[in-house]
Order: structure tokens, then sequence, then C-alpha cells
């Protein structure tokens, strides 16, 4: 198990390409943590634009009456994956994990599987 | 174009951005209201309010070394009241639905009242060179 300051610096250090991460409570659109980032990808901004984008899908979700649950966004930019992953279990609700990476450098299959075993090891 | 027509143009413009927010004013810091865009005819009394929360909220900045005061957010059951520092002499108060992403409350209001406090220092200036 390790807390959310630990795994996000393990997302930035130990996926190739990461830029950016941020623990984000969508209930209200901000962010319990962040590492990465800077000047050119503003996580604040981040979080709460991305909160937007969950809700969105959550309730698409709800009103084509499906039912099941969002296990992961995949959002592709020009240069950039942002990925997006919802945190399961535990009384972890209303919680995603955000990953910008930098598409030259990421190896997007691998960096999916290492956010999966990040968000089952995290406590909040 | 008087100051008061373009801050509440700010304010329409902020409550577009943002539907869960319910009501925007702008006030003076000593509680009159400056622009109002909301439903009900509260404002007077929210205004004042603002005032007595604004003279707490600076105290307690002031005493714990904070700084000036920048922004209140008061959480009620259902819904939250949001109070941004505009300029030098006036704040922004939000009211907003409890559902609201407050991240992007907090994003958007800070942009609104840094423009809204720019439009009344501006007049006050033009009228005390008048």
């Amino acid at each position: 198990m390790a807390n959310t300051e630990a795994s996000l610096k393990e997302a930035l250090t130990t996926i190739d390409g990461a830029i950016g991460a941020a623990l984000v409570d969508y209930t209200s659109g901000m962010a319990l943590g962040t590492v990465g980032g800077g000047k050119d990808l503003d996580l604040t901004v981040a979080a709460a634009g991305n909160t937007d984008v969950v809700r969105a899908k959550v309730r698409t979700l709800e009103l084509l009456g499906l039912k099941d649950e969002i296990e992961d966004i995949l959002i592709t930019l020009g240069g950039q994956y942002h990925l997006i992953r919802l945190l399961k279990g535990r009384g972890n609700n209303g919680l995603f994990l955000y990953l910008a990476l930098d598409k030259t450098r990421a190896n997007l299959a691998m960096a999916r599987h290492q956010l999966s075993g990040i968000e089952a090891a995290l406590e909040v | 174009m008087t100051a008061e027509a373009d801050v509440l143009g700010e304010l329409r413009r902020l409550r577009a951005r943002l539907p869960q927010v319910t009501g925007a004013l702008a006030a003076s810091a000593d509680g009159l209201v400056l622009a109002r865009e909301t439903a009900g005819d509260e404002a007077e009394g929210v205004a004042a309010l603002t005032a007595a929360a604004l003279g707490v909220a600076q105290r307690l900045t002031d005493t714990t070394g904070q700084g000036a005061f920048r922004e209140l957010l008061v959480r009620g059951e259902r819904g939250y009241v949001a109070t941004y520092a505009a300029g030098s002499s006036a704040v922004l108060t939000l009211l907003a639905e409890p559902r609201i992403n407050v991240g992007r409350l907090h994003l958007e209001a800070r942009r609104s009242s840094a423009r809204v406090g720019a439009l009344v220092d501006g007049a006050l200036e033009r009228l005390e060179n008048a």
C-alpha cells in the first residue's frame, strides 16, 4: 500500500514519458495531490477540467442505462496522451488518477498497465 | 458605458461559463451592492453579510500572518457561498449548487474577480480625478 504522494511520484518516475500526474476528487474538482506539470501544464486546471470530462461520461452511462463503470479514459492529443483512471473500491469512490504523457517517449500499453498497478496499491 | 454595466456584463459571462452558479454579485467592501445577477431580491442582505464576513476573514488572515484577504468558501447542506477579493475595495460573491466543480469555480471566479477589481478601481480613479 502506498500513499498519495508516493503513488504520484512513482507514476512520474517509473512510467516512461510521464510529464505530470494528479489525484483528483471529482465530486469537488480539486486535486488531492499533484506532481510534475509546471508552467506548460497547470495540473490544477487539468484537475478541474477533467472533472467535467469524468462527470459527463458517468452521466452518459446513466442516460444510456449501462449498468457498468468506467475503468479508464484515454485522450489522445497531437503531442501527448492524457490518461484518466478511476479509483475502485475501499471507499475510494469519486477519485481519479490523471496522467499526462509525452507521446514521443511513452509506451501507451505499458503506461496503462503500470498506472493500473499504481492504482491498485494506492491507499488514500 | 458605465462601470456598473461592465461589471454586470462580467457577472453574466461568469454565470454563462458556470451554469451551476445560481447567483453572482459584486459589492463594495463596506457592503453596498455594485452589480447583481441573481434571481431573488436577497442581494442587499447578502452584500451586507459579505461585508461582515469579510471583516472577520481579514482579521483572521492578518492575525495568523497570512497576508491580505483573497477568498472565502462556505459550504452549506444545499450549496456553496464563495467570496473573492476584487481589487482594493470590492468583492465578488457567488452562490453555487452543491454539485458544482469547486476547482473550476475557483479558476473562473479568480479571473473574474481580477477583471471586476480592475473595472471598479478604474471607475474610482476616474471619480477622484474628475
